[in-house]
């Protein structure tokens, strides 16, 4: 029994091995291609659950349920044409802080005269920050205010025209009344004094240096120059005097600590 | 080894002796066993190819046809957002088959009346007992209720899920969509235009994309259902369009119906007064006289003047107004006090045969140009078109179109002057603009949106006006035809509106049928009281949405009607 012999037997048995081996890997092919059938059924699967869940939400937050909340629940209306803004420009306008009229600011007329500006723009803003102005401010809201608002300002003129400024006379006149922004705009100083003026104790003890500039009016006259204002203030002190004195426990404090 | 070799057989002595014939059959069987040997060696091969072939590239057992791929029963219906409108689900169907019943069949019966009401036990009863062999009971039942009759354990029960049409907007665009019967097949709306698509296997994979924005529809549907409310209104129709594509983004008529019950709603429901109903829409039409007569040269300018009398005669008939001039009044304040006398004139001028012509040009004369199959045609005077018929076509009396026509006549004046049919699948990739055909020229169109904006401005259409769009347009309040006469009490009011004026991109039409006075408009019936505040309402509310930016200051050059507009007659007033 030769090799030879066996030849035959070897091809027979190669043949069937090598087509076993392709049937294998065929089968594993085809297994494959089943699992991947099967992910792919899975996620139509699953797309048909997603859209069941999709129609199911859309149904029930249809616009005309929605409508129903809106108009009747909520009242909310379409927004007005002049709601809309055009840029960022006009959103960075909105966002821009809303100057409040303080009433205890002093009112500058517009007769007042406004020694030497430009010096006091340059301080005044400084002490609002800083909140130094406070010291001042309380003083320079009594005068200004005596005349058109008594109450508030008139008390605290009395007491503290005698002690600080007569220089204050000037803008006695000048404090109508509520212009506080415009004139801080206007006069540096003016803007100091607003701040000053809320909070007229605790900031006065802390920044007696300033006080001329906190009187609006004056500030810059003051600041550069106090001597000038406080003769001024002097005249006026006494019309002022006669006004009730509401604020006086203020003005008192602010004498204690002057 | 399998094949005897000769050496192994020869010694044999018994075949030694007949070898003749011995050989010969020994040849024999050799050929046949080598062909059965063949036969068989083919057949498992064959079998082998097969196997393998069917192992390599065949189907192969569990492989699960048609889930690869998510197509529904039925195209679903999207907005141009992608918005579902219309889906098919598969929804739960009670049956029954009174014949494999097991259970006592009263009992059955009653337990079934408590559950599904809608017939009594009796009924139920009866059904059983009828010897027929199936019954709907629900179809589109809820969960809930499918879960109880499951529960009730009857092996005659079947319950089983099939696919269903569902309108998730529910009664949104109803008339747009339309709505299937019961094996699934559109009958009206876009549903029966778009039938075959929507069905077919090859096509139904993608949605139907329409150019409606359910937005814009459900703002309009809103405001002009309250109003038709308020006025007591037996119906109304409303329509925004594209000027520049011709795309409708939103159509209604109302009364509604809900397309998931179309048979609860009443038949008239389901008439779509947008595009099946024709209306005279009275002034609403004196634009396009006043466009023609520019474009043929009658109007040169809109300084022009009429002798505007009190009341007209004109060929053995009489034209009225509501605010008659009795004056001489310029084209301007034609427009702007909607007054027939003047327009009539105009119109007598223009002629009939160029009125024609024009109504031709802008489709008025023939059927509503749109997808859907419930589609109107325009009446016109026909055989009877005489003079005096011009004059009454100029100012929107004798000629019925439909709303939507209306929206398309106003988007031809207002887009620069080219017509574009209008559509209600999205301009897009599948769904190319087509060319349009020109009908007017730019200029006048241009010099129309001055004329109509003062009509908003300062005329009639006040009430219309939405602070910042720039809203133009015209009111028209016509008297209804009834019995042959022409009614004085009752009315069909519309409106047709375009902005923003100073750039127009969508025209908006609303009409309200039969509207009632109510203290709020001091008896008035017409458009200016009842149907103008819809559209300035619903534009205020879909014009962000289609990116039109509000701007107080801006308007269309409005220099050339202002300086022949009469203001004696607003001093008048005054004093």
């Amino acid at each position: 029994m030769s090799s030879r012999s066996f030849r035959s037997v070897f091809m027979v048995a190669s043949c069937a091995g090598a087509a076993l081996g392709c049937y294998l890997v065929s089968l594993r092919v085809a297994s494959e291609r089943a699992q991947l059938e099967d992910v792919e059924t899975r996620i139509v699967l699953a797309q048909r659950d997603m859209r069941v869940l999709q129609t199911e939400i859309g149904t029930r937050g249809r616009l005309s349920q929605l409508e129903r909340w809106n108009a009747g629940a909520f009242a909310l209306s379409a927004p007005a044409a002049d709601q809309f803004l055009k840029g960022s420009f006009e959103l960075a306008r909105l966002a821009q802080p809303e100057h409040k009229v303080d009433f205890q600011a002093p009112v500058v007329l517009a007769s007042a005269p406004a020694p030497e500006p430009a010096k006091p723009l340059a301080r005044e803003p400084q002490a609002d920050e800083s909140g130094a102005a406070t010291s001042v401010a309380p003083n320079a809201l009594l005068h200004q205010a005596s005349l058109k608002t008594e109450t508030r300002e008139v008390p605290a003129r009395s007491v503290v025209a005698l002690p600080q400024t007569t220089a204050r006379s000037t803008d006695k006149p000048a404090n109508a009344a509520k212009p506080a922004l415009k004139e801080s705009v206007e006069k540096p100083g003016l803007a100091a004094s607003h701040p000053a003026a809320k909070k007229p104790t605790p900031k006065q003890a802390a920044a007696t240096p300033r006080p001329s500039p906190k009187k609006s009016v004056d500030k810059p006259a003051v600041a550069s120059s106090m001597p000038v204002t406080k003769p001024v203030r002097i005249a006026k002190v006494d019309p002022l005097a006669p006004l009730p004195a509401r604020h006086s426990g203020n003005s008192k404090d602010f004498h204690a600590e002057r | 080894m399998n094949a005897p070799s000769p050496a192994l057989v020869a010694p044999r002595p018994e075949r030694l002796r007949l070898v003749g014939q011995r050989r010969q059959l020994l040849a024999v069987m050799h050929q046949r066993l080598m062909f059965g040997m063949l036969v068989y060696a083919g057949i498992v091969a064959l079998i082998a190819l097969r196997i393998l072939y069917l192992a390599a590239f065949g189907d192969h057992a569990g492989r699960k046809e048609g889930l690869t791929e998510l197509i529904p029963e039925r195209g679903d219906i999207v907005d141009r957002n992608g918005d579902p409108l219309a889906r098919t689900i598969d929804a739960w169907t009670i049956a029954i088959h009174p014949n494999k019943v097991i259970g006592d069949k009263l009992t059955l019966a009653q337990r079934l009346a408590e559950l599904m009401p809608e017939q009594s036990a009796e009924q139920y009863f009866a059904m059983l007992r009828s010897g027929k062999t199936f019954f709907y009971l629900r179809r589109r039942a809820s969960p809930t209720l499918v879960e109880a009759v499951n529960a009730i354990g009857e092996p005659g029960l079947a319950i089983e899920r099939e696919p269903d049409r569902l309108y998730p907007q529910t009664a949104l665009a109803a008339h747009v969509l339309g709505y299937t019967d019961i094996d699934g097949h559109g009958v009206a709306g876009m549903e029966r235009a778009f039938d075959k698509e929507l069905s077919d296997a090859a096509t139904r994979g993608a949605p139907l994309t329409l150019s409606i924005d359910s937005r814009v529809q459900q703002a309009l549907e809103h405001e002009l259902s309250a109003a038709m409310a308020k006025f007591s209104a037996i119906g109304a129709a409303g329509v925004v369009m594209d000027v520049h594509t011709g795309e409708v983004l939103a159509m209604t008529s109302l009364p509604e119906i809900n397309p998931n019950m179309p048979g609860a709603s009443p038949p008239e429901a389901r008439f779509n007064r947008a595009t099946q109903g024709v209306y005279e829409l009275g002034s609403t039409f004196k634009p396009f006289t006043v466009a023609m007569a520019m474009e043929s040269g009658v109007v040169k300018s809109f300084g022009q003047q009429y002798n505007c009398p009190q009341v007209l005669p004109a060929y053995g008939h009489l034209v009225h107004d509501t605010h008659p001039f009795g004056r001489i009044c310029t084209v301007a304040e034609i427009m702007e006090e909607s007054s027939n006398i003047g327009t009539a004139q105009i119109a007598d001028q223009l002629g009939r045969e160029r009125q024609k012509y024009w109504l031709g040009k802008m489709g008025f004369l023939g059927p509503v140009p749109i997808e859907l199959r419930e589609r109107g045609r325009a009446l016109t005077p026909g055989s009877r078109w005489g003079p005096f018929e011009t004059m009454t076509v100029g100012f929107g009396q004798g000629i019925a179109v439909a709303p939507l026509q209306l929206a398309m006549g106003y988007a031809t004046l207002f887009n620069g002057g080219v017509y574009h049919p209008p559509t209600l699948l999205k301009v897009g990739t599948g769904h190319p603009l087509p060319p349009g055909k020109r009908v007017f020229s730019e200029d006048t169109s241009y010099r129309m949106r001055a004329l109509l904006r003062l009509v908003v401005m300062k005329g009639t259409g006040k009430k219309a006006d939405a602070p910042g769009y720039r809203v133009g347009g015209k009111t028209g309040t016509a008297q209804k035809l009834i019995n042959g006469r022409y009614s004085q009490t009752i009315n069909i009011t519309s409106f047709a509106g375009v902005f923003p004026m100073d750039d127009p991109r969508y025209v908006i039409v609303a009409m309200l049928d039969e509207p009632k006075a109510t203290p709020d408009t001091f008896g008035f019936t017409t458009a200016g009281w009842n149907v103008a505040p819809v559209v300035s309402g619903t534009i205020s509310r879909i014009a962000p949405m289609l990116g039109v930016q509000p701007d107080m200051n801006r308007e269309p050059d409005m220099s050339q009607v202002l300086p022949f507009v009469h203001d004696a007659k607003q001093d008048a007033k005054k004093d």
